[in-house]
């Protein structure tokens, strides 16, 4: 009885947290890719070879933890098979996220533009037991940065 | 060239379903699956644990019911009455009984693996009479003859082993409690199965059925005593007292068996007998109730 009654109070906390976390994490994200728009983050190997740009690495590194609720769905899920949704907005949080540091690290150095982008995704905590997991995504790329005159 | 990243609508990498509907239909569908395999799992490892040789079932045995509270006396009465009953009872060859007392207050009488039955005086201090006793005791032998004890078990593990499988090391273990509502109906059946043995052996041994229903009248007053809402948790696997009352009369009825008769007394030392066995109890306060909630509580 008492496993059960933690059970739902665990349940419930990581609903709520959870969800409040998520929202406030995307209104966030939202605001931030309109304000860094004009800072193009480009997968192409290839730089514009018009202008003799000064280059730097940028990265944008960001952990998420996955919360009760989540976490319990995607357990169920393993037995039906399907979309694991509830990982889906984690995944999607951690990349935007790691984007917009790698993009605000390179307008903080001027840059107009990052070439090369990639990612990297790490789950942490992975095989350890019951711990509830977390997944680091870095974004990582090429900063462009047009000399000074 | 012109660079430039566009705007990516929201909605396209995210599904838009509501987490709480999820979870609704994932959950309904996990207890359908969980109680559907226990029901068929439960049945299938109690049939085979049933097939475990009895000779088997004695190494598997608690060792904490080796040793038995009761001065000789009484123990030596237990034992005699046991081998009345037994006598009537056709046991498979081989099969052994063993008695235990237990000094303490417990409210309580089990069958166990290892036809190892354990008494306890706050149950046996209730009987007032041979009878009520004789009942008792011809129905947890009547569990260790059905094999009840070893079939507890192999449905035990056979339902955990499932859930572990199904859900792994995830905390779905929550949902394993699914299972006891499955395993609480086959031990009424079990509870059924035993008390007709049972009076069927008391019928033989005494000639009438007079006084065994005293032993279901002492669980009702004791029930009534603790309050309804506070049953031993022994109890909730056992079919209503007044159920067995009345399957008392019933089965009476259907065989021509007289519930009418003169009931036998109890020794007259019985009750200082229970009472140095309290005191034994208290002496080596290895009380082995401690031990009982590692092996299966059938009674």
């Amino acid at each position: 009885m008492i496993e059960l009654i933690v059970f739902l109070i665990l349940l419930t906390l990581g609903y709520f947290f959870g969800q409040s976390a998520e929202k406030r994490h995307y209104r966030s994200i939202i605001e931030r890719e309109a304000r860094y728009n004009a800072l193009p983050a480009i997968a192409s190997r290839y730089p514009p070879d018009d202008v003799n740009y000064r280059q730097a690495l940028v990265t944008g590194n960001t952990v998420i933890s996955v919360d009760y609720f989540k976490r319990f769905i995607a357990a169920l899920r393993n037995l039906f098979g399907g979309r694991v949704t509830s990982y889906e907005t984690l995944l999607d949080r951690a990349r935007r996220e790691s984007l917009l540091r790698m993009k605000a690290h390179a307008d903080a150095l001027g840059a107009s533009m990052v070439f090369n982008v990639k990612y990297e995704t790490a789950s942490i905590s992975k095989g350890a037991g019951n711990a509830i997991g977390s997944v680091e995504v870095l974004a990582y790329g090429t900063a462009l940065i047009e000399p000074r005159d | 060239m012109k660079y430039s990243n566009p705007q990516i609508p929201e909605g396209i990498n995210v599904s838009d379903r509501h987490p709480l509907k999820e979870l609704l239909i994932l959950l309904g569908g996990a207890l359908v699956l969980v109680v559907v395999l226990s029901w068929i799992l439960a049945e299938f490892g109690g049939r085979l644990a049933r097939l475990v040789p009895f000779e088997h079932e004695l190494s598997m045995a608690p060792d904490s019911l080796l040793s038995s509270d009761a001065p000789p006396a009484l123990q030596r009465y237990l034992d005699d009455l046991a081998q009345r009953l037994q006598t009537q009872m056709d046991l498979p060859k081989g099969m052994t009984i063993k008695l235990h007392l237990s000094g303490s207050d417990t409210f309580n009488a089990f069958a166990t693996l290892g036809g190892n039955i354990l008494l306890f005086r706050g149950l046996v201090e209730k009987l007032p009479n041979e009878n009520a006793l004789a009942m008792l005791l011809a129905h947890e032998i009547a569990h260790v003859q059905h094999r009840d004890p070893i079939a507890g078990v192999g449905q035990t593990a056979a339902v955990q082993t499932m859930l572990s499988l199904l859900f792994g090391s995830a905390d779905l273990s929550i949902l394993g409690s699914a299972g006891l509502h499955t395993q609480l109906s086959f031990n009424r059946d079990m509870e059924r199965a035993a008390d007709a043995t049972a009076l069927a052996a008391v019928y033989r041994v005494y000639g009438h059925l007079a006084g065994a229903n005293d032993l279901f009248a002492a669980i009702q007053a004791e029930r009534r005593r603790t309050g309804d809402g506070e049953l031993p948790a022994i109890f909730s696997s056992h079919p209503l007292d007044q159920e067995r009352l009345d399957a008392i009369i019933a089965t009476a009825k259907a065989n021509g068996w007289s519930t009418e008769g003169s009931v036998t007394p109890l020794p007259s030392q019985f009750l200082a007998w229970l009472r140095q066995s309290q005191q034994a109890s208290i002496l080596h306060d290895d009380a082995p109730a401690k031990a009982i909630p590692e092996s299966p509580p059938v009674r």
